[in-house]
């Protein structure tokens, strides 16, 4: 059954993308992540228009976050104060990269950058927590491994305590983790969660059980602000794609929690890194390989 | 425009032998609703004449200035570069005929009367500094393969059936990435490599019902438009919530 997109202006496979929420939200329950990451480049493969699939993208994120969020709030896993310092640099982070993405828009680079931006961060996150992963899988052998790194980071001004988290650090960090965040959120249409949980872990130092909650708390906001923006700027926010894609990664997220259960932590995330770095192969083999065609419409061409 | 249309049409039924009832046209619906099930859509355009000859039938959809970018390889990695802006190049163009068009009108006729994809008569607003008209050509034939490939130009002349005598038919097909707006049907009726007679007819392209409503919502209200997506995903995230809690006890 086809369905004709009033923003996205083509017709789609109401099927396939009910199914692509349900994939993408099962997995994002598996995993405990937002699922952004591989939203945003299916709908762009679908022929989504990317400006379209960006924002629709943070649309259905704040849905998904909402739905998640409650049920870390329920238990207290939500540091508040933390929350809102992300939430600073998440503001402005976010304002701004909805404006770059706008000019970027207009020089006709903006899918070189989203692609570049993908390559580069799953690659990076891919990776890192690949290894992270390996060498705690060998090291729970031996014993548990020191998360605490004491360096330069604990040496800046501002000082706050976070109760929450047990922590006594820079408020500057979680701003400036929020901002990064919030530009990547916006120019990527991903919640950020694959770059704020290990940037929570590594260099924060926050306890695993109020991480993802709190995450979540400022993706949230987040999220809504780049939906707000980039209606306003753009008008690239397809309401009835958004529905379609939550109500299948609502329900697929379900089954996906049921199935983590049963997995073990270190083997979900060597399957979540295994995943982020197909996801950024992927992306660097479009990037690199002869197009289909050399000449491309732009943006004022096409739809 | 359309007082303009009609000034041509009738300098034209002046000035050529042609009689204004040589040929008619007519379609099978004036217009094409994009409404939620849209999934593209065909549209018949028939027509009678009184002289013997061939037809041609161009449809042209809204005009838009269109950017075309060359995609070359810089440090491993396929990036825009160069740019040519297009002024007013139709956002839909079909062509259909009884016969290949070659064998029906002269190359100079096709190229005045703008008939056939490669006679499209674009003019550039912007180019890189010293083009020559060679690359240019190159940007043209870019922009009619990524139509085609949309299937918004036609990839073949399709062909105008003859029924009996004097009467004749085509299909046309409107992908469901259409632009809306209105579009242009230019029959042309030929004998003996000469344009006899033409007829000029108008079909409109709109967004209907739901989708029209959301769309222009989106448009006129974007503020609005951007906080009720927010408030439909907070409502959706929160009713999930409580949904799959109680069902999961």
């Amino acid at each position: 059954m086809q369905i004709y997109l009033p923003i996205a202006e083509i017709s789609v496979n109401i099927f396939l993308i009910l199914g692509m929420g349900g994939g993408v939200g099962f997995l994002s329950g598996l995993f405990g992540v937002g699922g952004g990451f591989l939203m945003t480049p299916l709908l762009i493969f679908i022929g989504i228009p990317p400006a379209i699939a960006v924002s629709t993208g943070a649309n259905q994120i704040v849905a998904s976050s909402i739905s998640g969020v409650l049920a870390h709030w329920k238990r207290g896993n939500v540091d508040l104060k933390m929350g809102y310092m992300l939430l600073i640099g998440g503001v402005v982070g976010s304002t701004l990269g909805v404006w770059l993405f706008t000019y970027l828009k207009t020089l006709g680079q903006v899918d070189l950058v989203i692609q570049l931006s993908y390559v580069l961060f799953l690659g990076t996150i891919g990776l890192l927590m690949l290894i992270e992963s390996l060498k705690s899988m060998r090291a729970l052998k031996k014993g548990p491994i020191k998360r605490k790194h004491h360096n330069f980071l604990h040496a800046l001004p501002f000082k706050m305590r976070f109760r929450h988290s047990k922590l006594y650090i820079s408020a500057i960090l979680p701003i400036v983790i929020g901002f990064v965040v919030g530009v990547l959120s916006a120019i990527m249409g991903v919640g950020g969660g694959f770059v704020m949980v290990p940037a929570m872990i590594y260099i924060l130092g926050m306890p695993t059980s109020v991480m993802v909650g709190t995450s979540l708390f400022q993706i949230i906001f987040v999220t809504a602000n780049v939906t707000f923006l980039q209606s306003v700027n753009n008008f690239s926010v397809d309401v009835v794609l958004a529905v379609l894609l939550l109500i299948g990664a609502v329900v697929g997220a379900q089954f996906g929690a049921k199935a983590g259960a049963k997995l073990k932590g270190e083997q979900v995330r060597i399957l979540l890194a295994i995943m982020v770095i197909s996801v950024c192969i992927k992306i660097a083999l479009d990037l690199t390989l002869t197009p289909d065609d050399i000449y491309v419409l732009g943006p004022t061409g096409g739809h | 425009m359309r007082i303009f249309c009609s000034l041509i049409v009738i300098f034209i039924f002046t000035t050529s032998s042609a009689h204004s009832d040589d040929l008619d046209v007519d379609l099978s619906r004036p217009d094409v609703q994009l409404n939620v099930s849209f999934k593209g859509s065909e549209l018949l355009i028939f027509g009678a004449k009184d002289l013997q000859g061939d037809v041609i039938i161009v449809v042209r959809g809204p005009t838009k200035d269109t950017s075309v970018r060359l995609k070359q390889k810089i440090m491993g990695v396929w990036a825009n570069t160069d740019e040519v802006v297009f002024a007013d190049a139709p956002s839909y163009y079909a062509l259909a005929a009884t016969q290949p068009i070659s064998e029906l009108l002269s190359a100079k006729d096709l190229k005045t009367e703008r008939i056939g994809t490669h006679n499209l008569g674009l003019n550039t607003i912007k180019k890189p500094k010293g083009a020559t008209a060679k690359i240019v050509q190159d940007f043209t034939d870019g922009l009619i393969r990524n139509m085609k490939a949309k299937s918004l130009y036609t990839k073949e002349t399709g062909i105008v059936k003859r029924v009996g005598r004097q009467l004749f038919r085509t299909n046309l097909w409107f992908p469901s990435n259409v632009s809306v707006g209105d579009y242009t049907v230019d029959t042309f009726l030929v004998v003996d490599k000469k344009i006899e007679s033409r007829k000029t007819t108008h079909l409109q392209v709109h967004k209907v019902g739901f989708e029209a409503k959301v769309f222009n919502f989106a448009h006129e209200h974007a503020m609005l438009y951007g906080l009720l997506a927010i408030v439909i995903a907070v409502i959706s995230g929160w009713v999930a919530n409580v949904v799959f809690k109680t069902e999961g006890q």
